[in-house]
């Protein structure tokens, strides 16, 4: 898990002004969702890969593995959408199962498409923001949207203490390992058990450390906390709002809401 | 100047000298405990001293440090701040924990933001001081520990000690005037503890009181004003390094090593006793002195 947040912190647009990026970021990706439109969501797909790749400074070869991810849910998720089980066989395949079909049409595979170029785009649009922008500057702009202040406070501990978590975790798996503590799959399953429960002792104590650490230094029930904002720049957000109407206008005059 | 001197005005003047922080007859039992954590503590540290506490592991060290950080609160005993006794008000436990800093020994639980700048602007800002004035603090302190290189890294992603150097800003930015460093060396590197020792150097230079404790005898004989003997929750002996480590009884009475130094000075004074008149060497380099003037 440690992956895209080691890239976030190496982008060379991690200097970026926050707000811009996500505001670029979840636009684009709702102009994506609403228009459904296949050539802008290429092209959101594209400029997403461009931005990353060239001006981030993430490999190609990384960013494709990392879209490797949500491909294998994608593509199982668009398969049911295109497989049916029903009494009439459809025409691009059938399958007789007894009575019934497993059965797809030709226009299926056109939404299937249209579904998977959307959602590639989509999820290009999150990349990009988490693959240029730290989780405490993403965390510092939902501050600014008005997130209620509990739910940005947990926020800034889940993602400190996950960390934690996981490394204590690991910790323990190798303390167990280095005492066979996995040489048969009946060893490893109680192991594994045993971990958790050692963890949870762990995080228990480790949160009371926490506490009495934090009072010492004058909490009182409000995380305050001093954060540094990258300045925005006018040109870039005159940009990205130029861009986005492009988006709007593109997907409207493909849609046949605007005509020429 | 100093932002609480500041804040106090004239009064600060005056306690320039004396005792910094007291505590008279503290006893303490943690909730289910069968023991007392604390029995009966009775001690004074003196402005700008560095102080040193040795003793065994649940000795009462830590569960001290948290008195006199008003996390736990004695069940008998007072705590004077600059000769007044603390009062357990918001106003009396901010004003305490201003004063009174604690490094914990675990960097990982002390430091819960995963942004470094964020994370030692923390302690200010409860200080409540105006954002404006916190930031600048902030950075002075990150040029003045030298910890600008990783500044920009997230948290989890530092080194034990970088971790270590950060948590000592955490609290030094809110501008204590003691500062208690709860074994800073476990688990440094001999690059890492050198810079530690450095910065509470430099605090002793800035007349910050420190206090320490190790496990580091030759550290405590050499570095320490004043060296506290805890044992069993009460302070065994106070007094100067040569006081402390001359009394072999309490030292092995708390399971404590003799200073490699004064260990080597006493073999070399048994075959001249002419050294004995000249004060024990408190460093390997005035032990070395000593041993090229045979």
């Amino acid at each position: 898990m440690g992956t895209i947040d080691r890239y976030a912190y190496r982008s060379a647009l991690r200097n970026v002004n926050a707000q811009e990026k996500f505001w670029f970021a979840i636009l684009t990706m709702i102009i994506c969702v609403a228009g459904r439109s296949v050539l802008v969501s290429g092209a959101v797909f594209l400029l997403n890969g461009y931005l990353t790749v060239a001006k981030g400074g993430l490999s190609l070869k990384k960013y494709g593995k990392l879209l490797t991810i949500p491909l294998v849910f994608l593509v199982l998720g668009t398969l049911t959408v295109w497989v049916n089980l029903g009494d009439t066989p459809m025409d691009a395949f059938a399958l007789p199962l007894g009575n019934l079909y497993l059965t797809g049409s030709v226009d299926g595979i056109r939404q299937m498409a249209k579904l998977f170029c959307i959602v590639m785009a989509s999820v290009s649009c999150l990349y990009f923001l988490s693959l240029n922008t730290p989780m405490t500057d993403i965390i510092f702009v939902l501050e600014k949207i008005h997130i209620p202040r509990l739910v940005i406070e947990l926020m800034m501990l889940i993602y400190r203490f996950a960390f934690i978590l996981f490394s204590t975790a690991s910790s323990i798996m190798t303390a167990q390992q280095a005492r066979l503590g996995n040489r048969n799959l009946a060893v490893s399953v109680r192991s594994f058990g045993k971990m958790g429960a050692g963890l949870f002792v762990k995080a228990l104590k480790k949160s009371d450390a926490l506490y009495i650490s934090m009072e010492s230094r004058l909490y009182e029930g409000r995380l305050r906390v001093l954060h540094k904002v990258c300045p925005a720049k006018k040109g870039r957000i005159a940009a990205v709002g130029v861009l986005e109407l492009a988006l709007i206008l593109c997907t409207a005059l493909e849609k046949g809401y605007l005509k020429l | 100047m100093r932002r609480h001197e500041r804040a106090e005005g004239t009064e600060s003047s005056q306690k320039k000298k004396g005792a910094v922080i007291s505590a008279e007859g503290l006893s303490f039992t943690y909730e289910g405990g069968e023991r007392k954590a604390l029995d009966g503590v009775t001690f004074s540290i003196e402005r700008g001293q560095r102080i040193a506490f040795i003793g065994a592991n649940g000795s009462g060290k830590s569960t001290l440090f948290l008195c006199m950080n008003g996390i736990l609160r004695p069940d008998e005993g007072e705590i004077m701040l600059s000769g007044e006794p603390v009062s357990y008000t918001r106003k009396g436990l901010k004003q305490l924990r201003s004063s009174v800093g604690i490094v914990f020994q675990d960097p990982d639980t002390q430091l819960f933001l995963a942004d470094v700048r964020e994370e030692i602007s923390f302690g200010i800002l409860n200080q409540e001081v105006p954002e404006k004035e916190a930031a600048r603090a902030v950075d002075q302190m990150i040029e003045r520990l030298d910890i600008g290189s990783f500044v920009s890294q997230p948290t989890h992603a530092l080194s034990g000690g970088q971790k270590k150097l950060v948590s000592i800003a955490d609290i030094l930015v809110m501008d204590p005037e003691l500062v208690i460093l709860d074994e800073p060396a476990a688990a440094l590197d001999p690059l890492h503890s050198r810079r530690v020792r450095e910065i509470v150097e430099e605090m002793s230079g800035r007349g910050i009181t420190v206090v320490i404790s190790t496990h580091d005898m030759d550290f405590a004989y050499e570095w320490a004003d004043q060296v506290f003997l805890m044992g069993e929750g009460k302070i065994r002996k106070t007094g100067t390094p040569q006081e402390v480590f001359s009394d072999r009884r309490s030292l092995e009475q708390s399971c404590l090593k003799t200073p490699t130094v004064l260990e080597i000075y006493r073999t070399l004074t048994e075959k001249f006793p002419a050294l004995g008149d000249a004060e024990a060497p408190r460093s390997l380099a005035e032990l070395e002195a000593l041993i090229r003037s045979l």
